[in-house]
């Protein structure tokens, strides 16, 4: 095997580990808010993507009695159905459980994730379909490389988004209220600040950021069925966010990006013949060596 | 008509009654205490004026505005600030930003910052290391943090509890005596404390026992009567 060779083998699914990982990171981002806000783990957090990423296809299509949006509104009806499935599940399953152990609001939104995946079956059907790019074409397109337009967009919009985030929780007042929140609740009450309002803001938030990740992770893959999204991102999600810590949101940046390129290293370069699935078994033994040699994550700061 | 009317106030956790019904006024610019024993229900009583529980029965009375089961939000607006026992303070926040969060229900932002000068100015320490984490702070600061805190928020009526719980005599004397600067620069004051140290700076005392007040009067004719050995010590003691 040809120097050459070798390094495309390294380099292509690096690039495409790191787009990937990219969406990974989203989701995470949306994990390591809500943890930060409530120590929670929020497991329906990857299939509020999902729902976004239906919704658009609907609206995308014209399904039903829908009207056929242009794409951007397409996109923007969906981000807004991820931010309405959030809210609904932060006001009638984990408000009402404020005051229960964080492990019962925590299976209650695996509850909460089987739930969507039904209703996605009721709308959708049970198999899959075709989920186009939101942005087609490729940015660059050489005899080995290709880089596409969706893969550009997902890179920008995570920049993009992780910068308005620290920016958010560093600079502002509702920013700093959510971080009070979860470190001291009565104090928080004490200075007049609803809790229940910063619990709806941030759960909007999550599910805002896993809109936005499942629209564009339907797009890239191409493919989706009800719970795919999960299936595809829930775990890698959560590694990512592990990664950095679980409190840090660069941390859950950097470390979807890590996961991303790791499991598309091991998929590409391990045979199938050797390992089956060699792409998430790397990523769990990335999360056990993590885990072993530094439990606080790569960056292990809360910021 | 006394800044604080109390009457006949009844609350608890769940379904444990703790406040039997008790009733008292506090004036404007003084400084009252309540003194009792663990479990007589004095951080209860300061908790359902800050609205952190809710009222059972009697009523709540501010500046003639009835406050019984209105929000934390609503009363911390009304004037009335609360710097609860354990502190409390945001462990992972500055100082500064823990300041800063206090006065979240003022409408006027821009007399915010002065404000936190004065703050500053009753506890330098606070000012010296405004972008440390609370965490890392000691127990005396924090304290010092939490009724900074308390008075970001611009109060009529200050409460503190348990101010000098976990200090040393020398750092609970301090705290009480910017305690007693903050009243003389107008703000009402109700402190809870088992530290009879306190007891110069009170214009009024009242001592709890059981959920009841057993107890209303000035702190000079406290001094003189030997209730509060009675409520520390028993009866033997105060005989």
């Amino acid at each position: 095997m040809s120097s050459e060779v070798l390094a495309l083998d390294l380099v292509v699914p690096a690039v495409n580990g790191a787009i990937q990982g990219s969406v990974y990171g989203l989701l995470g981002l949306g994990i390591v808010l809500l943890y930060k806000s409530s120590r929670i783990f929020n497991f329906a957090q990857a299939e509020f993507g999902g729902v976004a990423a239906f919704v658009w296809v609907f609206f995308d299509t014209g399904k039903w009695f829908l009207p056929d949006l242009p794409t951007p509104l397409a996109v923007v009806m969906g981000v807004l159905a991820g931010v309405l499935v959030a809210l609904l599940t932060e006001r009638l399953v984990v408000r009402p459980l404020f005051n229960a152990p964080k492990i019962t609001v925590v299976v209650a939104t695996a509850g909460v994730l089987l739930l969507l995946i039904a209703l996605e079956g009721f709308t959708y059907g049970g198999t899959a379909g075709t989920f186009p790019p939101v942005f087609s074409g490729d940015a660059y397109s050489g005899t080995a490389i290709r880089i596409t337009n969706q893969g550009v967009a997902i890179m920008i919009t995570l920049a993009v988004l992780s910068i308005a985030a620290a920016l958010f929780f560093s600079r502002t007042r509702t920013g700093t209220a959510i971080l009070a929140v979860s470190q001291e609740p009565t104090a928080t009450r004490l200075v007049g600040i609803s809790v229940e309002r910063i619990s709806s803001l941030t759960w909007a938030l999550a599910g805002f950021l896993a809109g936005v990740a499942g629209i564009l992770l339907a797009g890239t893959v191409g493919l989706a069925a009800p719970g795919s999204i999960t299936g595809l991102a829930l775990v890698p999600a959560f590694t990512a966010a592990v990664f950095g810590g679980v409190t840090s949101l660069p941390g859950a940046l950097v470390g979807g990006i890590v996961i991303g390129i790791i499991e598309a290293e091991a998929q590409t370069n391990i045979p199938k013949e050797h390992l089956p699935g060699a792409g998430k078994v790397a990523l769990f033994v990335a999360l056990l060596v993590v885990l072993l040699i530094r439990p606080a994550g790569l960056l292990g700061k809360e910021t | 008509m006394s800044l604080l009317e109390i009457q006949e106030l009844r609350t608890g956790y769940g379904a444990l009654p703790v406040l039997q019904g008790i009733s008292f006024a506090v004036e404007e610019g003084t400084t009252a205490v309540v003194f009792g024993l663990n479990g007589a229900g004095k951080t209860t009583t300061v908790n359902c004026l800050a609205g952190l529980l809710p009222v059972w029965g009697g009523e709540i009375r501010f500046d003639g505005q009835v406050l019984s089961g209105k929000s934390p939000k609503a009363i911390v607006e009304a004037g009335l600030a609360l710097a609860p026992e354990g502190r409390r303070v945001w462990p992972g926040l500055s100082v500064l930003k823990n300041l800063e969060l206090g006065a979240w229900s003022r409408k006027d932002r821009g007399g915010v910052g002065a404000t936190l000068e004065q703050v500053f100015g009753y506890f330098p320490r606070l000012d010296e290391r405004k972008d440390q984490l609370a965490g890392t702070l000691s127990g005396g600061e924090q304290q010092m943090l939490a009724i900074g805190r308390a008075i970001m928020s611009r109060p009529r009526l200050l409460m503190i509890d348990e101010a000098s719980l976990g200090l040393s005599p020398k750092l609970a004397q301090t705290v009480f005596e910017v305690v007693s600067q903050i009243n003389d620069d107008g703000t009402t004051v109700i402190i809870v404390e088992q530290n009879v140290g306190v007891l110069p700076y009170a214009d009024q005392a009242l001592i709890m026992e059981k959920g009841t007040l057993t107890y209303d009067g000035s702190g000079a004719e406290l001094e003189r009567t030997g209730e509060l050995r009675r409520t520390y010590l028993g009866e033997a003691a105060a005989s």
